[in-house]
């Protein structure tokens, strides 16, 4: 490959590695502006020490077990402790180094979308101890089997840029916390009715959106990780149409079902557009991606209503619009794939339903979904569960009702706002 | 519930303590546990609402007298505003009344005053004690803004009317809604019909003031035909009968009422008086009084409390009180109400 080619793609991976990590400003603003004003520091803080957890521990082993070439199907095995060449070598389109930062930068997302199921009362040692854990025994796992050519990898299982990889699996370590946290005090009532506790910043929620929304660019159309003929941009085209239609779709159903135009079920609306977007993005054509938008801002409201029902608590919606909008996302490439792109451009897997592809390609897609998410859920699960036995997971009804930036960290994110509100 | 009015009327003509009144209130809010009320039960509770108040009224002139304020200066009306203004009070009206009285002579004219600001205190006080909470948008005859003699009623109606922003309108349509509970009902008679004079000098442009106010209350029904529900807390899953049905029905009622200049306050007396003034269709008429039959009914459903001495609401109907036959009698009185809301709109927009 000639300097030119192997330098305008590491620019541009380097361009998406930076897009995806600057999502994690987008993340700190979603979460704030959803939680309450007393966890505000505490919540953009710990996105900020658990990304560099999941630094060390991706460079340490996370990157080993996706890639490392001494694996098998399940596992990968090798480059512990990356020791990269400082430039790229023969044959490479791009550096490693550039390679284990992007990679990194998704590791990190998703142990980000874990969060939501913690907020606003997970300990903060639980939060340390589960970023070494998550980003070592399971991120890695599912990276593997489906990028690292692992077994659904031989499946052709089609999942671009990550709605399983990054977003189911964040989900399901999610919901597999924030059962075994319990709901946030004052959620339920005692006849199983849920109350609405709002997040304290619309205004920060929304513009944390916009910030993802932008990263997202580098998500999904990163996701080429060449340059080549310039793909990225028809990747980019998709992405854009899945998260206009998502928003939209929430807004109208949120309005037509309950009588509001709710902006936090917009928000997500979009969000879920993105999520659902991520793996079929260079797969479909540009009407299925808004297609695939509108369904996932529809799915979206469904399910925020369907966990409530469950009196599961999911303070950030992260298991609505990165589990459920996930699933849809993956499924939906095994509807809407195209020939031309699936198997001209791409030559990943086959076509979906609807280009005749038959069941084949959905059937691999629905399997991928179903095994990689209950790994997810079961590792994460299990991982939690023993931490919450050996050192608890919640923090004391007293700290969770002062709020955890005084009580886990000794200073308020609004120090004068809630004085006021005290006295 | 079976009940006669007659020995109500006795029982609470010879309660002579506020305290013995707050008894036969909550003998009668016991009496009436059935909640599946007639419209015919409903207006004769309504009679014995009447009854509480004259005496809660009568009651507090004699306190008056006892401390020495004297008899009445001057003659009054005690109005009621609202629910009370309608004879459509619940099991948990609250208070929404004021006083009209006669001008008095200026050297007399801070006494007169003051009687009646201490005649209001006392029957706050007293109507308390009988059960009725205080009204929480401040339309009381405590507030002096709804407590005054009939010139500074003409006054301030006339500043209402000449600078329609949204609280004068507020007020202009709480105005409406007024009936003498108390006294020989000359004096709010006289004020209604200026009012009228002034609607029908400023219409059509009072009318839009006036239907702009009003239609902020969403009827409960989606664009799929279904309930819209109360999403959150321990009512959830509830209907908010009161904001999404009843008070649309009444504010639509209303406004054509106002237009045509009827002194009735009932709503389905209004429906009536409208039907035989021509002013709409007779075919509509009988809808509207069906649906508003209905919806009234479900409103009286609701469930209520007793809470420091006095009953109260928050107006919401729990889903599970509802058969599926009468869920479907809801939808099609709300798509009624919706067509009511759709013909004032036109109506008012086609007089422009």
């Amino acid at each position: 490959m000639d300097l030119t080619t192997i330098g305008l793609n590491s620019i541009w991976l380097m361009l998406a590695t930076i897009l995806v990590i600057f999502m994690q400003g987008g993340f700190i603003l979603l979460e704030a502006g959803s939680t309450r004003m007393k966890n505000a520091g505490h919540v953009a803080g710990k996105t900020i020490f658990t990304f560099g957890i999941a630094t060390l521990v991706f460079w340490a082993v996370g990157y080993g077990l996706i890639y490392g070439g001494d694996g098998n199907a399940f596992i990968g095995w090798g480059d512990f402790f990356l020791n990269p060449n400082p430039e790229a070598v023969d044959g490479d389109a791009y550096p490693q180094t550039i390679d284990f930062m992007f990679q990194l930068a998704f590791a990190g997302i998703a142990l980000t979308i874990a969060w939501g199921g913690f907020a606003e009362r997970g300990k903060l040692a639980a939060y340390l101890i589960f970023s070494v854990l998550f980003i070592a025994l399971v991120y890695p796992v599912v990276a593997h089997w489906i990028w690292g050519g692992g077994w659904l990898s031989e499946h052709g299982k089609q999942d671009f840029a990550g709605s399983t990889v990054v977003h189911l699996t964040g989900a399901m370590a999610a919901l597999a916390a924030t059962i075994l946290l319990k709901p946030r005090i004052g959620k339920f009532n005692k006849d199983g009715s849920a109350n609405e506790i709002h997040g304290h910043n619309q205004v920060f929620t929304a513009l944390g959106v916009l910030i993802l929304w932008v990263g997202w660019f580098g998500f999904n159309a990163g996701s080429t990780l060449e340059v080549g003929k310039a793909f990225f941009g028809y990747v980019a085209l998709n992405t854009q149409l899945a998260a206009g239609a998502g928003a939209i779709a929430a807004l109208l159903i949120a309005w037509a079902i309950t009588g509001k135009a709710d902006v936090p079920t917009m928000l997500n609306g979009a969000l879920a557009g993105l999520v659902a977007i991520t793996a079929s993005c260079a797969f479909v054509d540009p009407w299925a991606a808004v297609v695939i938008g509108i369904i996932a801002g529809l799915l979206v409201f469904g399910s925020m209503k369907f966990f409530e029902k469950l009196k599961i608590d999911d303070p950030i919606f992260a298991l609505s619009v990165h589990g459920v909008a996930g699933v849809w996302g993956t499924i939906s490439t095994g509807l809407f794939a195209t020939e031309t792109l699936a198997v001209q451009t791409l030559d990943w897997g086959k076509p979906g339903l609807f280009y005749g592809g038959g069941f084949e390609q959905l059937g691999v897609q629905v399997m991928g979904v179903v095994t990689s998410g209950l790994f997810a859920f079961v590792a994460s699960f299990i991982i939690l569960a023993i931490m919450k036995a050996v050192m608890g997971l919640r923090v004391t009804e007293e700290q969770e009702i002062i709020g955890l930036d005084l009580s886990e960290h000794g200073s308020y994110g609004y120090p004068e706002q809630i004085k006021q509100t005290n006295n | 519930m079976n009940f006669s009015l007659d020995e109500f009327n006795k029982k609470i003509s010879n309660a002579e303590s506020f305290k013995q009144l707050g008894e036969e209130r909550d003998k009668f809010n016991e009496m009436i546990q059935d909640l599946h009320t007639s419209i015919e039960q409903i207006k004769e509770i309504n009679q014995i609402h009447d009854l509480f108040i004259q005496r809660t009224i009568t009651l507090s002139e004699t306190t008056l007298r006892g401390r020495g304020f004297g008899p009445p200066p001057v003659s009054y009306d005690f109005i009621l505003f609202g629910s009370g203004g309608r004879q459509e009070q619940t099991l948990w009206s609250d208070q929404d009344n004021g006083i009209v009285y006669e001008n008095p002579n200026n050297e007399h004219k801070e006494k007169v005053k003051s009687y009646f600001k201490e005649l209001a205190i006392t029957i706050e006080h007293g109507l308390e004690r009988a059960g009725y909470p205080p009204c929480e948008g401040n339309v009381i005859s405590t507030n002096p803004l709804w407590n005054k003699p009939l010139d500074d009623w003409y006054f301030k109606m006339n500043e209402w009317f000449e600078d329609p922003h949204w609280e004068h309108v507020r007020y202009l349509l709480i105005l409406a809604d007024s009936r003498s509970v108390y006294g020989q009902g000359i004096l709010i008679n006289k004020i209604k019909t200026r009012y009228f004079s002034e609607v029908a000098s400023l219409s059509p442009r009072i009318l839009e003031k006036m239907l702009h106010n009003t239609l902020r209350h969403k009827i409960l029904l989606g664009v799929f035909g279904h309930l819209i529900k109360e999403q959150y807390g321990e009512e959830a899953g509830g209907l908010d009968i009161k904001y999404g049905a009843y008070i649309p029905m009444v504010n639509g009622i209303r406004l054509l009422s106002i237009e045509a200049g009827l002194f009735e306050t009932s709503t389905l007396e209004r429906i009536h008086k409208l039907k035989l003034m021509n002013l709409i269709p007779e075919r509509y008429a009988a809808e509207y009084e069906k649906a508003f039959s209905n919806i009234f009914k479900l409103r009286y459903r609701t469930l209520y409390k007793k809470e420091n001495g006095m009953y109260t609401s928050n107006g919401i109907l729990k889903a599970k009180q509802l058969t599926k036959e009468q869920r479907e009698e809801l939808k099609s009185s709300l798509k009624i109400a919706n067509k009511l809301q759709k013909y004032i709109k036109k109506k008012i927009d086609s007089s422009r």
